[in-house]
């Protein structure tokens, strides 16, 4: 999916819209025929009932906050955020599609409450190796 | 249906040892094998536990207590892996095949958090959602949000279960922390601080299992397995699925209600029928929840349990004897069968100062990485 503007999303599949107008993209959803799930990211297979029916479906860009955790230490592996390490949340958003998609909320730690409204916002992560811009995705208090 | 009954245990301290994985290991079997008072070369097949360390490890262990050409399997269920073998043999020996059995399970693992690329996608980890403790954390805001249950609740099952390590001469930490120092320790994830949090580490445990037949023909008296069941997690029914997204609408049941419901059904036995429990307290919270899910009380009751004292050594629900994987460290394919020899233990009357009065159940309970679950039931 990488486009014209050279940008990729983190993970094939998540993202849906331009990437070169980060206002006009939303997180992207499967949602299966037969049992009626919606999951995140694209995929070919519903990971509730197995089906094989499943079609791709942009997901709200709004949601409330389901619960959440605030990470105190960095986590293991290659965790790309700011050095020093700083704290930040991590929360369970649910949407109105019918899922609750794990994912970084970017909030001042001490306003986080459970049923918070949420906004998402896709941003450039990083840059990669081959030059492309790498598109990831926070929420932020709406 | 045939019994099959754990004739000996055996354990190798659980902790951080400058020792191979295959001295670890290969001490804990040769401690079980001693205890049913068997020879190794009258085992006829032996299931190894693990998840961290290298193929054929089972063998690389077993090898060191002699030659053998029995089949030795390799058996892998994140934190369950222990129940899986222990199921493993259980139903080989009812199947007749054979008569007596060792399982053992092993870990030698790194210190800090686990490595996180064998459970979450690169772009998972790359966003800070690869540490295990933010997962159980999120549960547990989500209970206190429910049921009002609090950080003093939460910081009593972790007081408890350090409190018990103290007399447990196998566990990694032995120490008796107060409340104070344990809400005063730093936060890891919130709510969940670091006393009230599993390490992983080293250990070995292992138990000689044999049909009711080869029992008596050895003139033993063994502990009998009365239930080994093991599921994994449904879609969206566990946190510990690394999951990118979870169902708001499809409510599958968690795995511990699952296979504890399958468990007691085969043991003919309920929650109230069990006289003590060893149970994941991959941190304090964990050990909250699995309270309701084990039916121990009604859902958003496990506060009132705590409070009421319940769980502690001389309650209604004794748990976590041993101190828990809070004090005794996880090392994971090892954990499950650790609960074992812990049960064993008690329902053999030898639990010293941590013996549970008159113990004739007990419960084991493991549940980790991926949803998967393991409960076994041992009746005197």
């Amino acid at each position: 999916m990488a486009n014209d503007s050279g940008r990729r999303p983190i993970r094939e599949g998540l993202l849906t819209g331009p990437l070169d107008d980060l206002s006009q993209v939303h997180l992207c959803g499967s949602r299966c025929a037969a049992c009626g799930e919606t999951s995140l990211g694209t995929s070919d297979i519903c990971p509730n009932c197995g089906g094989t029916e499943v079609t791709p479906k942009a997901l709200s860009d709004l949601g409330s906050l389901w619960t959440y955790t605030v990470v105190r230490h960095k986590p293991p592996g290659a965790y790309h955020g700011p050095d020093p390490f700083q704290p930040f949340a991590l929360g369970l958003v649910e949407l109105a599609d019918g899922l609750r998609v794990m994912a970084p909320v970017e909030a001042d730690i001490d306003s986080l409450a459970i049923g918070m409204p949420l906004h998402i916002r896709p941003y450039v992560l990083r840059t990669d190796e081959a030059g492309r811009e790498v598109v990831a995705f926070t929420y932020r208090p709406a | 249906m045939s019994d099959v009954y754990i004739l000996g245990a055996g354990i190798h301290p659980f902790g951080r040892f400058d020792k191979s994985y295959e001295a670890i290991g290969s001490e804990a079997a040769g401690d079980a094998l001693r205890d049913a008072g068997v020879a190794w070369p009258d085992i006829q097949a032996a299931y190894l536990s693990r998840m961290y360390l290298p193929a054929t490890s089972g063998a690389r262990i077993l090898r060191r207590l002699g030659g053998t050409d029995i089949p030795i399997v390799d058996i892998e269920a994140a934190c369950a892996s222990g129940g899986a073998a222990l199921r493993q043999a259980v139903l080989a020996i009812r199947s007749g095949e054979i008569e007596l059995a060792l399982v053992c399970g092993v870990e030698k693992m790194p210190r800090g958090f686990m490595d996180p690329s064998m459970i979450y996608a690169p772009w998972q980890i790359e966003l800070g959602m690869s540490m295990n403790p933010a997962y159980w954390s999120m549960r547990a805001m989500r209970h206190m949000h429910e049921f009002g249950t609090t950080e003093l609740q939460i910081a009593k099952v972790a007081y408890k279960n350090h409190k018990n390590s103290v007399h447990n001469p196998n566990a990694m930490y032995r120490k008796e922390f107060s409340i104070e120092q344990i809400l005063a320790s730093p936060l890891v994830c919130d709510p969940i601080r670091l006393l009230e949090i599993c390490a992983p580490n080293d250990g070995a445990a292992a138990v000689v299992v044999a049909s009711e037949k080869k029992m008596r023909q050895l003139g033993a008296r063994g502990i009998r397995i009365a239930a080994v069941s093991h599921t994994i997690a449904r879609y969206s029914a566990d946190f510990r699925c690394p999951a990118d997204s979870m169902s708001a609408t499809a409510a599958n049941p968690g795995p511990t209600e699952v296979t504890a419901h399958q468990a007691f059904e085969r043991a003919g036995l309920g929650p109230q029928d069990v006289d003590c429990f060893e149970v994941q307290d991959t941190d304090a919270f964990c050990e909250v929840e699995i309270y309701e899910e084990l039916g121990l009380c009604p859902l958003g009751e496990a506060g009132r349990l705590i409070d009421e004292g319940a769980t502690e050594i001389g309650g209604r629900y004794p748990v976590n004897m041993s101190g828990g994987l809070i004090s005794k460290g996880e090392p994971v394919g090892a954990s499950h069968l650790g609960q074992v020899v812990e049960l064993v233990s008690q329902l053999r009357g030898q639990s010293g100062p941590r013996q549970v009065e008159g113990a004739r159940v007990g419960l084991a309970h493991v549940l980790g990485a991926g949803g998967n679950c393991a409960v076994t039931i041992l009746q005197a």
